[in-house]
């Protein structure tokens, strides 16, 4: 390489098929053999060498993290049954094949920007629209969690103030997955973060960055597995509000480049490239990345002033890839020419190709018309925050980067967006076949002490450790919240959260939902199944607290080990085609989504690969938020009901887990019987006809029922009998325990007891019981000669105590 | 001059970072730790004099209430001779962003010092107890300091 106005210029042209792959390796550019000879075809074309800026830029915007290349890429899929029978299906575009595809085909009005940038947007009311994204930030989190974390949540933050013209921000969701906090010490290889710390270190990564925005954080999940200890899961997620009139952007040839925030340091160099790596902590110091949420809080003030006042036409954040990607993006149709030395700098001596790349947090791209140049600034000086003018977009549609006057980078902005070659991979799925595990039978006595051992499991007890270091409250607007009970020491699991936006939007009564699900134990046997329960769960989480399933999106984030092995990409394959199978049948499209693969890393030369993960977040629009509805039982003599069917389903659940039972059917969904429930379910609390509503998940009915009692202090007596089951046979303790999808137990009032059944008289509902006069949960079956009694306050202390740090 | 502030707990007050760092140990199940106590550093250069680092010190960087401060050259640690005693200093590697540095230098200016000056900041651990230079490793690696972003010293 020569070193040329502070550029190298990479010598390629003549590289034979071995020295181009090395070239690609020691730079991290994460580029294959493939693209490394597309691109050296066009420098050869040019008959120049290029610069490592040019190189740089082309690698990031060609990332994995970018371009989503293997799920938009060829995959030859073998799939296998039992049966040894073979299915093989080559897809185009995987994406665009399951998740895109469901969206196009329900074709919701109601769906404003799908897929189409930094967020999906929803509509809200007739003026205003919902915007929503969740991304990943694990490799970040795993080196270090407190700056991965916090700046995940303020990127996360900047995907809603890129969206369109801008949305204001409401509230943020965050879920982890961890390893078990409990391993010794000892057991943790060198060079990686015990569980307890990265725990400890994200929780507070999170609330830092949040709390100091004031932005609630008011939904998430936690999901223990030791396969995470090396590479934890860290999923950072916003909502705003956006007016109908600023959701459109575009750029004209003339607009000026406006950057506005941080200044750019050495931080985050190659985290869009390093994110299709396998993770290794020998990592250098400026993959890090470091956050600063006061000065994204003044950027959010003054640019949604800017915005209100119509003074850029486009705008967008910069995140992974830096400029590169902000402004190769923004300039994609039209050209950009950039000043490079234009732009502030935290301390000297960066190279060129470092200013262009860096990741530093807290910045955004605008597209600014002339005549608003002073204007602009003006806002922004009032808020004292940065704001530099770096280059405008041209006619040319070539991306041509300017330092110290010279021209250092000249790249067809065609070639850049539209050149890359499609990878083809293979993938392989062979499906396991589910086995019933033998009948289980225990005496009243154990079945006390597994349900007290599942409540305190990691995967099913309180977070509110974690919950209450977040200020949920912020704003003012949060009226379902994540803990719900009688008081700050009686309390369980909310479903959902809700926002009334009634500061943003005055005059509402509407309300916006939030939800989630995810359980990688049911994908370590069946990812389609996984998939299905995440999205079927986020469903009924939203529902259970008063949302209409017919006005529900989804997003997606896929976490999967190195998708070149054909194994592991057979389990995304899977995996989308549940999402697109599940979504269509519950009319439910998909408005944005992420992957993160490569979550793999070595221990004393042995690879690793994270548990193959989805996470599914819901988002809906409430009618009216005096019709939502808390978990937390109301009155006592009140009738307890369970909607929908209990079956032999234990394959994956924390009861096989605690009982060490390998054998088990995955609960599957079934969602022409789920949808009557939901729609029914929401129905009732239009109605006024539901007291308190929970969904049965890990732990199944038993944890449920028990949640309700305990986060109300009031007893419940239930027969087990009375529970409806499928056709198989199942015992008592498999009916309580059991994990099977589209349940929920519903508390009525005497008097709507009718009511309610004449609205439930096309889908399942089973009394099951009543809210009693005291604290004691009891179930009983006459039929097997079983009683269980526990007082709420010895199930609340087993649920509350595990994360009590 | 570059001088170097630290930030005393009064020892009439807890010291709440230092017990939960020794929260943080026992979780870890180490042994032979009795007392953690944890002092803010900061270093400032350039044309700041001995009296505006006092000011800065005083008025911007501890709490007259319960707190106190220490100002020394740079590059002065006091020794000490206890065998129940360590103390480690943590401080951020060259180039990794230090968001805390940028907001003093900011308060700094709103306390009416416009001199040019740079700050870092840093992190000081006491522990006491009889440890081995192995566990006493094992903490500052494990739960002081990320060596990724970060670099220590021990000073025994």
């Amino acid at each position: 390489m020569k070193d040329v106005n502070g550029c190298n210029i990479v010598d390629m042209l003549d590289l034979s098929d071995n020295q181009l792959v090395k070239l690609s390796k020691n730079n991290t550019f994460s580029l294959s053999l493939e693209e490394m000879k597309v691109i050296q075809r066009y420098f050869q074309g040019l008959k120049r060498n290029p610069t490592d800026i040019e190189i740089e830029t082309i690698a990031q915007t060609w990332s994995e993290h970018c371009k989503h290349k293997t799920l938009t890429g060829i995959i030859r899929y073998t799939e296998f049954d039992d049966t040894k029978a073979q299915k093989v299906k080559t897809y185009k575009n995987l994406l665009k094949e399951t998740i895109f595809k469901v969206t196009m085909e329900l074709n919701k009005k109601w769906c404003w920007s799908v897929f189409e940038d930094n967020a999906g947007i929803i509509e809200f009311d007739s003026k205003n629209g919902v915007a929503f994204k969740v991304e990943t930030h694990n490799h970040p989190s795993a080196l270090d969690p407190y700056g991965g974390t916090s700046t995940g949540v303020g990127g996360a933050i900047r995907d809603i103030l890129g969206v369109g013209l801008g949305a204001k921000p409401l509230a943020n969701t965050n879920v982890f997955c961890f390893g078990n906090p409990n391993v010794e010490l000892r057991e943790i290889p060198k060079n990686i973060h015990h569980p307890k710390k990265v725990i400890k270190d994200a929780v507070a990564g999170v609330g830092d960055y949040g709390n100091k925005m004031g932005i609630p954080t008011v939904n998430g999940a936690v999901h223990f597995d030791n396969g995470y200890i090396s590479n934890p899961l860290v999923y950072c997620g916003t909502f705003g509000i956006i007016p109908k009139n600023k959701i459109r952007k575009k750029v004209n040839v003339g607009d000026l480049i406006l950057l506005v925030g941080g200044k750019t340091g050495r931080d985050g160099i190659h985290g869009a490239t390093f994110s299709s790596l396998q993770l290794s902590y020998e990592s250098d110091v400026n993959a890090v990345q470091m956050g600063n949420p006061i000065i994204e809080k003044k950027v959010l003030d003054a640019m949604l002033n800017a915005r209100d006042l119509n003074l850029y036409r486009s705008v967008t954040d910069c995140g992974a890839g830096g400029l590169s990607s902000a402004i190769g993006e923004l300039g994609r149709k039209t050209g950009a020419i950039v000043y490079l030395n234009k732009v502030p700098l935290k301390y000297s001596g960066l190279r060129p190709w470092e200013i262009w790349i860096s990741e530093a947090q807290e910045r955004m791209v605008f597209a600014v018309p002339p005549e608003n140049k002073n204007k602009i600034i003006k806002v922004f000086k009032k808020e004292k925050v940065e704001a530099v003018f770096i280059g405008e977009f041209t006619k040319n549609k070539r991306l041509i980067i300017k330092y110290n006057n010279d021209v250092i980078a000249n790249i067809c902005m065609v070639f850049l967006h539209n050149e890359m070659p499609k990878s083809t991979k293979t993938a392989v799925y062979r499906i396991k076949k589910e086995k019933l595990q033998k009948s289980i039978k225990m005496s009243d006595d154990k079945i006390s002490r597994t349900l007290k051992t599942l409540l305190s499991d990691l995967n099913i007890c309180s977070r509110e450790w974690i919950v209450r270091q977040y200020d949920h409250e912020v704003q003012g607007q949060t009226i379902v919240k994540p803990l719900q009970g009688n008081s700050i020491e009686i309390s369980g699991p909310g479903d959902a959260s809700i926002i009334f936006p009634y500061n943003i939007i005055n005059g509402t009564k509407k309300g916006v939902v939030l939800s989630n699900g995810l359980n990688p134990q049911y994908g370590k046997i069946n990812t389609y199944k996984m998939a299905a329960s995440a999205i079927e769960e986020a469903l009924r989480n939203a529902v259970a607290v008063g949302a209409n399933i017919e006005k529900i999106a989804l997003l997606d984030n896929f976490c999967w080990g190195n998708p070149n092995y054909p194994k592991i990409l057979g389990g995304i394959v899977r995996a989308a085609n549940a999402c697109y199978d599940v979504a269509k049948a519950f009319e439910t499209p998909f408005i944005s989504g992420k992957d993160s693969l490569y979550n793999e890393y070595s221990i004393i030369c042995k690879k690793y690969s994270i548990p193959s993960t989805i996470l599914i977040s819901a988002i809906g629009i409430i009618e009216d938020i005096s019709k939502t509805i808390t978990m937390p039982l109301k009155n006592k003599n009140n009738k307890l009901f369970l909607a929908g069917i209990t079956r032999n389903e234990l394959g994956g659940s924390v009861f096989a887990k605690i009982i060490n039972i390998s054998d088990g059917i995955v609960p599957s969904v079934y969602p022409m019987e789920s949808k009557i429930i939901m729609k029914n379910i929401h129905m009732a609390i239009k109605k006024n006809l539901v007291e308190s509503c929970h969904d049965c998940s890990e732990g199944g009915f038993a944890v449920a029922a028990s949640e309700m009692a305990f986060a109300s202090g009031k007893g419940i007596i239930i027969n087990i009998d009375s529970i409806k089951t499928d056709m198989c046979p199942m015992t008592p303790i498999e009916i309580l325990f059991s994990e099977s999808n589209g349940r929920f137990i519903i508390e009525v009032k005497c008097e709507n007891e009718l009511k309610l059944r004449e609205i439930f008289k096309n889908a399942v509902l089973t009394e099951v019981g009543y809210v009693s006069d005291d604290n004691n949960v009891i179930f009983e079956s006459k039929m097997h000669k079983i009683r269980i009694k526990e007082n709420t306050e010895d199930l609340l202390k087993a649920w509350r105590n595990t994360l009590n740090w | 001059m570059n001088f170097k502030i630290e930030i005393l707990t009064k020892k009439c007050f807890e010291n709440s970072r230092g017990k939960n760092m020794l929260s943080k140990i026992y979780s870890m199940h180490i042994n032979g730790i009795k007392k953690v106590e944890y002092s803010p550093l900061y270093v400032i250069g350039g044309n700041i004099s001995f009296d505006e680092a006092r000011i800065i010190a005083a008025d911007l960087l501890s709490d007259k209430i319960t707190e106190t401060y220490a100002i020394a050259e740079s590059d002065q640690h006091c020794k000490i001779s206890s065998p129940i005693l360590s103390m480690i200093e943590v401080w951020y590697k060259k180039n990794v962003t230090d968001t805390v540095s940028e907001s003093i230098i900011k308060a700094v200016k709103d306390l009416g010092i416009s001199k040019k000056f740079k700050i870092k900041t840093g992190h000081k651990y006491y522990l006491y107890g009889r440890i081995s230079k192995a566990v006493l490793s094992r903490i500052t690696t494990k739960l002081l300091a990320n060596t990724l972003i970060q670099e220590y010293k021990i000073i025994k």
